[in-house]
């Protein structure tokens, strides 16, 4: 099938009523939860991943995807009006977006964001409808090494990319695929680590462990944060960029369009590697690089561009090679491996209405959120009036409800737990969750690839190397593992340009946000003292 | 999350415990983890290696195992500790917090949703939130009506049985 007829039946599946409404419940929940702090995407998606099974696939995956890039327009608004990134992915925005709003301008830095985003998705759209079918063509020909490598590569990819020690990024991933071998043997089945309890020879569940890590373990961490954050009171004004603003950014925007676009196909790419290169790279360009950081238009555009252009065309690699490139993406992977669904290679032979569908609601849900975010922007901000202690309450419960209603099994409501207390404990030891889900989902692929490998080269590890397309990912990841050794370095100077209190949280979520506004005494940020009380929320400003 | 010791912490609580207290402890992560390796290690070699030719079930989780512990052991070494947390007294709601989904979990199994959810949300609310009881209350009850509705009714999930459903049915 020609990509043409593609997208005509892709649009015949989202402009479903059903669909309609999907997308926008995600854009609409990924915008709220970009607004609020301390609940990042991939947090949201895994707490909604139960509710994705009553769902039809397709309506699924739109409903995440749209979550998805709707964060990416939402995180920006409180980056910018308080400093304080709503997700990782719009740390980049706080360095000249919040300085804009004290300049009065913070409505020209949201409308260019959502403008900047909007074009950089639908740039990343038509990428993807030209990319993806070749792509998938060539995976077709993949066999058990290929997958092997390509596995290998995303896990590594994920672990460099991240914003922690590579070292324990690794140790990380290498807990998650011992975590996958729980469960019968698919090949033999034998028993693998499971103690004799029944309900383990399904492996743990997928779900149960990412809202564990994610879900619980970042609800209980920002248990530990007692400071409030005061909601902004004053207005918004003048949203629509003036011409000036549009020439100063079109360059800007055109750039991070391609740019984030590229990222987001790389294995462990995705929004805030692609806000950060953009960054970098504007800055880089600038006539006048000292206006960065002082409220340049340029310093939101690119990288809010960027990032929406990469959380889109994350979704390449894993509908064509059923390869999830970052965290976010690997849970929509399990989403679908859930419903019977593999992504890979064959997605658009098999499931087309899948695979074009997805791609038509994105057309439709980046013009919902254009819609949403430049005249309603207000409207959202007033969800900064909800109290973390709330949305702590609640988020745990529909969670420990959630995962109860998956298999209908209390024992996975205790794996949650177990996982909630591991990722808290993870949080508090600098060690990242997200490769230890990758690696967790990816974990069975690699395992029965490796295996088919070794049957069909007789036991020989040569097979890895010798086969062209196998082999050049291995030599592509030995080229990794020793430039990142330099540029590791060199990434560290890029952070250090820019003022270093604001990258400490280029973490999934930024549940240390707002303590930082509140130690740095920024104007919207009623900093109180600790008290494990929290009798602190009962300020009269918050009411 | 790894730059939280940095100057970017706000100076209130925790320098104290910064110093010396956590320094040891923080090397216990990797040293669990390095045992769980090991044990992961035997564990896996138990199941049975077989040959490269042909894999018995226990030589992929001895691959991975060994990269856990080699990983790990590396890390008791040379870990880096400016990407921990200190340990506040915040830890201690935490705690208490973990010990609380614990303790909702045993009453779900027991009472149903409805009791247990309705009294989550009040300790949630109450203690780790800090509302007033005005709406402590009125969250706790509207919330839990809500969530019956949505999973009960809507979604059609059999909860455990428990003291409503006796109430309704009986």
């Amino acid at each position: 099938m020609d990509s043409w007829n593609g997208i005509l039946q892709g649009f015949s599946v989202a402009l479903t009523p059903t669909n309609l409404l999907y997308v926008f419940l995600g854009v609409l929940i990924g915008t709220v939860i970009g607004v609020l702090p301390g609940l990042g995407p991939t947090a949201s998606i895994a707490l909604l991943l139960p509710i994705t099974y009553t769902l039809e696939p397709v309506t699924a995956i739109i409903l995440l995807a749209g979550i998805y890039y709707g964060s990416m327009y939402g995180g920006t608004i409180t980056s910018v009006l308080l400093r304080l990134p709503g997700e990782a992915a719009s740390v980049v925005t706080t360095f000249d977006g919040y300085q804009m709003a004290k300049q009065g301008r913070a409505g020209p830095a949201l409308g260019i964001a959502a403008i900047g985003s909007y074009i950089g998705g639908t740039v990343s759209v038509i990428g993807m409808i030209l990319l993806a079918p070749p792509l998938a063509d060539l995976a077709v020909s993949f066999g058990p090494p290929e997958y092997v490598a390509l596995t290998i590569l995303g896990i590594l990819l994920v672990t460099y990319l991240g914003t922690g020690s590579v070292l324990k990024s690794l140790c990380m991933a290498a807990l998650g695929l011992l975590l996958a071998t729980v469960g019968l043997d698919p090949i033999t089945g034998t028993a693998r680590f499971t103690f004799g309890e029944v309900a383990l020879f399904n492996g743990l569940d997928f779900v149960a462990v990412a809202m564990g890590l994610f879900g619980v373990g970042e609800i209980i961490h920002s248990l530990e944060r007692t400071e409030k954050v005061q909601a902004v009171t004053s207005k918004i004004k003048g949203i629509w960029p003036t011409r000036k603003d549009f020439r100063d950014s079109s360059g800007a925007i055109g750039r991070g369009s391609l740019l984030g676009f590229v990222i987001g196909v790389l294995p462990g790419g995705g929004g805030v590697v692609s806000s950060l290169a953009s960054y970098a790279m504007e800055k880089r360009r600038a006539k006048d690089p000292s206006r960065f950081g002082k409220g340049a238009i340029e310093g939101v555009a690119g990288p809010e561009t960027a990032n929406n252009a990469s959380s889109t065309s994350a979704f390449i690699p894993l509908l064509t090679l059923g390869i999830p490139p970052n965290v976010v993406l690997a849970l929509i992977f399990g989403a679908l491996a859930q419903q019977n669904i593999v992504a890979g290679p064959q997605l658009i032979q098999d499931e087309p209405e899948i695979f074009w569908g997805v791609i038509a609601s994105m057309v439709i849900g980046n013009m919902m959120l254009l819609a949403l975010n430049i005249p309603l922007v207000g409207i959202f901000i007033q969800m900064l009036r909800v109290r973390a202690g709330i949305l702590a309450a609640f988020a745990l419960l529909v969670t420990m409800a959630g995962v109860f209603s998956v298999n209908n099994s209390a024992f996975d409501m205790w794996v949650v737990l177990v996982f909630g207390i591991i990722g808290w404990l993870m949080k508090k030891t600098g060690f990242e969750p997200g490769p230890l889900v990758l690696a967790f989902v990816l974990g069975s692929i690699l395992e029965r690839a490796f295996r088919q490998s070794m049957l069909l080269s007789g036991g020989d590890l040569d097979i890895f190397v010798t086969r062209p397309i196998s082999g050049g990912m291995f030599a592509f990841m030995a080229l990794i593992i020793i430039v990142s050794a330099i540029t590791s370095r060199r990434r560290k100077a890029v952070f250090g340009r820019v003022d270093p209190a604001d990258v400490d949280e280029t973490d999934e979520s930024s549940p240390d946000a707002d303590r930082q506004v509140a130690a740095e005494g920024s104007p919207g940020a009623d900093s109180t003292t600790d008290e494990p009380s929290g009798s602190t929320s009962t300020t009269p400003g918050e009411r | 999350m790894h730059g939280s010791t940095s100057a970017s912490r706000a100076p209130t609580e925790g320098t104290a415990d910064r110093g010396h207290r956590w320094r040891q402890l923080h090397r216990i992560a990797p040293l669990l983890l390095l045992a769980f390796g090991v044990a992961a290690v035997i564990g896996s070699r138990r199941l049975g290696l077989g040959e490269l030719t042909a894999p018995g079930p226990g030589l992929w989780p001895f691959i991975v195992s060994l990269l856990l512990t080699g990983t790990a052991a590396v890390l008791v070494l040379i870990d880096p500790a400016e990407d921990y947390e200190p340990w506040t007294r915040g830890t201690v709601r935490i705690i208490a917090g973990l010990v609380s989904l614990g303790v909702f979990i045993l009453l779900f199994q027991t009472f149903g949703f409805v009791v247990s959810a309705f009294l989550m949300l009040v300790l949630w609310l109450r203690v780790f939130g800090g509302e007033t009881w005005r709406w402590t209350l009125g969250l706790a009850v509207g919330g839990t009506a809500v969530m019956y509705l949505l999973f009960v009714e809507l979604l059609g999930v059999p909860f455990p049985d428990g003291l409503v459903d006796a109430v309704i049915g009986g």
